[in-house]
């Protein structure tokens, strides 16, 4: 290689890096400014979801402090609660076991009266990590859980009282199974310590 | 400079991306369940390609061959982000609708497409409108597939119930390669028809023009 060429290609070579960095810099910057002002709070994301559940209303909440032996279940984690003003419960659980050992996440608002539960009044999908086909699963499917059925025994994909699974999707039927019976779990102990306090 | 009336066809017709070039299938076959979700997408995608050819055209000249490929997928990743960080914020329910498809359009093969075989050898403004027309032609063609799947397979019209008759089938996976082949089909006949009719047009239009001065070098002659 001759010096001039070596000499062409050394500066070709600086500029792409000047100009690359250069351009990194830039957009990056612009990128941090509207970060900061797009930025979504939790405390906005929380209102979003119960608007979601409350038909576009707002209401005012409490966040429950989840103690650690009570947070991981059999069948999952409890991830987050909420206590609304009207009573419910927002809950938001991950169900384990899903295919290739991923899992879904869901909400559940849960309505407790006088230290007993009276059902889940809606349950929406909110993620999922590892599952292909969670288009499959439908409103009217996550629907089917509403109400107190899982007082009568915990959700499986086979055997037991309460089965329910999608046929050619077992793996994610019981990841959403795990989460609605992970939601129970922790109502099961809220609803103990009722009972405790009373007592 | 090209004529606009050239690049809006370019965009919307004869290289639509998704019905001529076929690209971005990814998002096409994925998304479409509901007409909505294509605007969304579509809208999503042209205000990227826009912005992307925009800048790509004004630093044209700045940026070292070598090297175009990283700066474009750098610029283009950063107008993805700007969507992402606006529609989480104004529009939650489309974003999360959007989920993996919106940080997707990264690697989107028309934007990158445009960016290197448009903008980076176009002036500002016609790298705009290309932008703009080929958002729309993909835009288009996105919520004509979300209508047909939404009514044949939901039964619903941008979220208005129509009837209760459904054919989930359209509403699936398989469904959408369906519709999507059938679309393309339909696209392909209609464009054909209309080039050959206007090959056509511009034959008999020269042949006129030929005979009529056949006609005036005989008058010529006769004349003569």
């Amino acid at each position: 290689m001759s010096v001039k060429s070596y000499s062409e290609n050394k500066t070709t070579a600086v500029k792409s890096i000047v100009v690359l960095v250069l351009i990194a810099v830039v957009l990056g910057g612009l990128l941090a400014i509207l970060n900061d002002i797009l930025y979504v709070s939790d405390t906005e994301r929380t209102m979003r979801v119960i608007k979601n559940f409350y038909d576009g209303q707002e209401k005012q909440y409490e966040v429950v402090e989840i103690p650690e032996d009570v947070r991981t279940n059999d069948f999952g984690t409890v991830d987050t609660v909420y206590l609304i003003e009207d009573g419910n419960y927002l809950i938001k659980t991950t169900g384990n076991e899903g295919f290739h050992g991923g899992t879904v996440t869901m909400w559940f608002l849960a309505e407790i009266d006088g230290g007993e539960f009276i059902g889940f009044n809606k349950v929406k999908y909110a993620e999922n990590a590892g599952q292909t086909l969670m288009s499959n699963f439908s409103d009217d499917y996550y629907n089917d859980y509403l109400g107190d059925d899982v007082k009568n025994g915990f959700y499986t994909t086979k055997g037991g009282s309460n089965n329910k699974m999608m046929a050619g999707a077992t793996y994610s039927s019981n990841a959403i199974n795990n989460a609605v019976n992970s939601a129970y779990c922790y109502i099961d102990y809220i609803l103990t310590e009722v009972s405790n306090d009373e007592g | 400079m090209m004529k606009v009336k050239d690049i809006a066809l370019d965009g919307l017709v004869r290289q639509n991306p998704t019905l001529r070039l076929v690209l971005g299938t990814c998002p096409t076959l994925a998304l479409t369940t509901l007409a909505f979700n294509g605007i969304g997408m579509g809208l999503a995608v042209t205000f990227v390609l826009i912005c992307s050819n925009v800048l790509v055209s004004l630093l044209r000249n700045v940026i070292p061959d070598k090297v175009r490929i990283p700066a474009f997928v750098l610029i283009i990743a950063t107008f993805v982000t700007i969507v992402s960080l606006v529609l989480d914020k104004f529009m939650p329910d489309l974003y999360e609708t959007l989920g993996v498809y919106l940080p997707l359009i990264v690697v989107n093969c028309i934007i990158l497409a445009r960016a290197e075989s448009f903008a980076s050898h176009n002036k500002v403004g016609a790298a705009a409108l290309d932008g703009l027309f080929m958002g729309l032609g993909f835009t288009i063609a996105l919520t004509l597939m979300g209508i047909v799947r939404e009514v044949l397979g939901k039964g619903s019209f941008f979220g208005i119930k129509l009837w209760n008759f459904k054919i989930e089938f359209f509403a699936s996976a398989a469904g959408a390669f369906l519709t999507y082949g059938l679309l393309i089909a339909i696209f392909t006949v209609v464009y054909n028809a209309l080039e050959r009719k206007a090959r056509r047009k511009n034959f008999s239009g020269a042949f006129a023009i030929h005979s009529e001065e056949q006609q005036l070098a005989k008058e010529g002659v006769n004349n003569g």
